[in-house]
């Protein structure tokens, strides 16, 4: 057999609830190191996640194994991260290992830049456009955004030819879609409608009046 | 007629000139997981509990749990089309029907999209499947009888306009046909029927179909159908739709009947569903609300006080029990929750007691408010008669001697029970109950031999027709047994008789 049978199928999206732990702790760990004045604390999580995490796979799966116990995990991080890093960061990888949520902090990290987005004003807004954007549109829709919703955005592009024209805006769950596609679509609904009831009229017309 | 490609171009042109594509707003969310009928999905974070979402392709769902971090969505169509991913689009409305005149005669799926192949159902009008029902103050008493046609069950548990009886027994026991028989006596009475078949094969619906078509019933008729193989969310949703579409009916004055055939089916879909939302199960593992899910569905039967119009909703629910356990759950709760019961036994139905009523545990809570005041007169002791006749006859199976009066009062038992009986689809008009019933109970039948009783019945319905026919069409104009319509009666009845008796 050449490709080796799977007992689970990947995954698409991120579970759910793992996501809502991740940006809880993320919050947390981003609020209060603004409340504490802690400079660049995303910055470290994510040096530690790309640098350390990244460079070092046997290091990864020693502080996410479940052989190591809690004690053991927390002297390896005394050991080999305190003198390296901020005490903040030290203290608040110590609280992860301490809940047992050490395995989520990919998943902190990702969620920490949101939040460190959001925390100086911006949000990410996704645009689908048939084709792709100009520089000029592209800051006329940044302006035109930001004077309407109240944040900066920060455009994440991508390119759908199906589209046909025009673009769909997503903002946190929320969709405007203004695609020319869309709006075929609905023109196609409306005429289709429109001549269904012309048919019914003409129909009546022959039928007997009491019941069809 | 010929077009004209001109016009139908200006036509299409005006119609583009006018629309002014507006931005469409809709709040998303993404599919984690589908099967078996169901979706979760994440976003969607401000979505109502019943709320209608749509999947690409146009499949649409039902948002049927709201959970901290995903919404659990069930699938009213074809789930396989739907992958892990896929954009989910919430729509802001609720679920509903199209409603209306444009449905009478239609066979429809529980979405209210056409399947007899009649071309598409133009109506203008829908109704959100889900509704509240009416409160204390639109409603007034059950009042007007709704006439079944049986008389077994007009003349003992009679059925009123608004009223809602079940119809429960085991399997092939003559359930459906009662109810047939019922919406095939509507005719010409202006009531609106809606067939929902739940969970049916779909074989038994088309002979459904197919027997209200031959009668001429489906011109009055909307059959909601909904069989074993479609998916559960339909089979759950089946008896709300065809509510709404009775609703609709109802809210504009006029009388409706509505038979959901049947309700175990539609609580075995939604124990279903419940249990893969993860819902926990309860007795029989269905889950905790199945009795409210019968009994919203249930109390959208009303009799409207006359500020609304005066309109009413018949509701006939059907349960199936097996091994004539009414105990379980499902039959408890129905049965709790509607104004009456018509009990069927296999028992009965084997012996060619068809409809095999048993009379005794059978009831009806407020039909008796209902009955016409001839039929109350002669109906009033047939309970009670009919109960001691069956204690009388157990007795007599010891071979005991017995007093003439006994004897007597055995012989009219045997022949109230042949009166009772009747070929299916062919409902009797209340008068014709009303003499036969009549004749029975006073002894006119009591020189019948018991085998000819049901051939004395036909001959004296023809009888009354061709030749006594005043008598027949006062007691339909006074709907009462007045002193000069019995006596006209009785002298018809001994005329009758004397004709019998000469002729063999």
């Amino acid at each position: 057999m050449s490709e080796q049978l799977k007992t689970q199928i990947d995954r698409v999206l991120d579970d759910p609830g793992a996501k809502a732990v991740a940006s809880l702790y993320a919050q947390s760990y981003m609020t209060s190191a603004q409340q504490s004045g802690v400079e660049d604390a995303c910055g470290e999580l994510e040096s530690f996640v790309t640098e350390v995490l990244g460079k070092s796979p046997e290091f990864r799966s020693l502080l996410f194994s479940d052989s190591l116990s809690r004690e053991d995990k927390l002297g390896l991080i005394s050991r080999v991260l305190t003198p390296n890093c901020s005490e903040y960061f030290s203290n608040f990888l110590k609280v992860l290992v301490h809940h047992g949520r050490i395995d989520l902090v990919d998943q902190v990290q990702k969620e920490a830049v949101l939040v460190q987005e959001q925390l100086s004003g911006q949000r990410r807004v996704q645009i689908r456009t048939s084709k792709p954007l100009s520089e000029s549109s592209r800051s006329q829709i940044t302006d035109q955004l930001k004077n309407k919703l109240g944040f900066d955005p920060i455009l994440q592009e991508s390119v759908d030819e199906s589209l046909i024209g025009g673009l769909i805006i997503q903002v946190g769950d929320t969709v405007y879609d203004s695609s020319l596609r869309t709006r075929l679509k609905t023109l196609a609904g409306r005429l289709t409608e429109r001549t269904l009831n012309e048919i019914q009229s003409g129909r009546d017309r022959f039928s007997h009046p009491e019941g069809n | 007629m010929k077009f004209k490609a001109d016009e139908i171009a200006s036509v299409i042109q005006k119609e583009i000139e006018d629309f002014r594509g507006q931005i469409q707003t809709a709040e998303v969310g993404r599919v984690i997981e589908v099967g078996d009928g169901i979706a979760r999905c994440t976003g969607l974070s401000s979505s109502m509990a019943g709320e209608m979402v749509e999947f690409p392709g146009g499949v649409r769902g039902l948002a049927f749990n709201l959970e901290e971090n995903s919404v659990g969505v069930v699938i009213l169509g074809d789930y396989l089309k739907i992958k892990e991913g896929d954009e989910v689009k919430s729509t802001g409305t609720l679920l509903s029907v199209p409603v209306g005149d444009a449905l009478l005669g239609r066979v429809v799926d529980p979405l209210g999209n056409p399947m007899d192949g009649k071309g598409p159902i133009m109506s203008s009008e829908s109704r959100p499947v889900e509704h509240e029902a009416v409160g204390v103050a639109g409603r007034q008493p059950v009042k007007v009888p709704l006439q079944t046609g049986i008389k077994a069950v007009d003349a003992m548990t009679p059925i009123g306009r608004g009223q809602r009886e079940l119809i429960i027994g085991d399997r092939k026991t003559g359930k459906t046909a009662v109810a047939i028989d019922t919406i095939l006596n509507q005719k010409g009475t202006g009531v609106k029927c809606v067939y929902v078949a739940c969970g049916q094969r779909s074989a038994s619906i088309a002979g459904v179909v197919e027997v209200l078509r031959q009668h001429g019933a489906l011109d009055y008729t909307i059959v909601v159908a909904s069989s074993s193989a479609d998916p559960a969310p339909m089979q759950y949703i089946a008896p709300y739709s065809g509510a709404a579409m009775a609703e609709h009916f109802m809210y504009n004055g006029e009388d409706t009947l509505i038979v959901y055939d049947d309700l175990s089916k539609q609580a075995i879909a939604y124990r279903q569903l419940s249990l893969l939302m993860r819902r926990p199960p309860g007795r029989e593992a269905f889950p905790g609300d199945v009795f409210y899910c019968h009994s919203r569905l249930l109390e959208r039967a009303v009799k409207l006080s006359d500020e609304l119009g005066g309109g009413s909703m018949t509701a006939l629910p059907i349960i199936e029990t097996l091994e004539g356990e009414v105990s379980a759950y499902i039959p408890t709760n129905v049965i709790s929750i509607t104004d009456g019961q018509i009990y069927l036994e296999p028992d009965l139905f084997w012996k060619g007691i068809r409809p095999a009523i048993n009379v005794g545990i059978s009831v009806s809570r407020v039909g008796g408010n209902a009955q016409t005041k001839a039929m109350k007169k002669i109906a009033g002791s047939l309970r009670l008669d009919l109960a001691a006749f069956r204690e009388l006859e157990a007795f007599a199976q010891l071979g005991t001697e017995l007093d003439a009066a006994t004897q007597q009062q055995l012989d009219r038992g045997y022949r109230m029970v042949e009166l009772l009986k009747q070929p299916q689809y062919q409902p009797l008009h209340a008068a014709d109950q009303v003499m036969v019933i009549y004749a029975g109970a006073k002894g006119y039948f009591d020189k019948v031999p018991v085998p000819e009783v049901q051939e004395a019945e036909r001959a004296l319905l023809e009888f009354m027709k061709t030749e006594h026919s005043d008598v027949r069409d006062k007691l339909i104009e006074k709907a009462e047994l007045s002193a000069e319509i019995e006596d006209g009666l009785k002298a018809a009845l001994t005329a009758f008789i004397a004709r019998r008796a000469s002729a063999s």
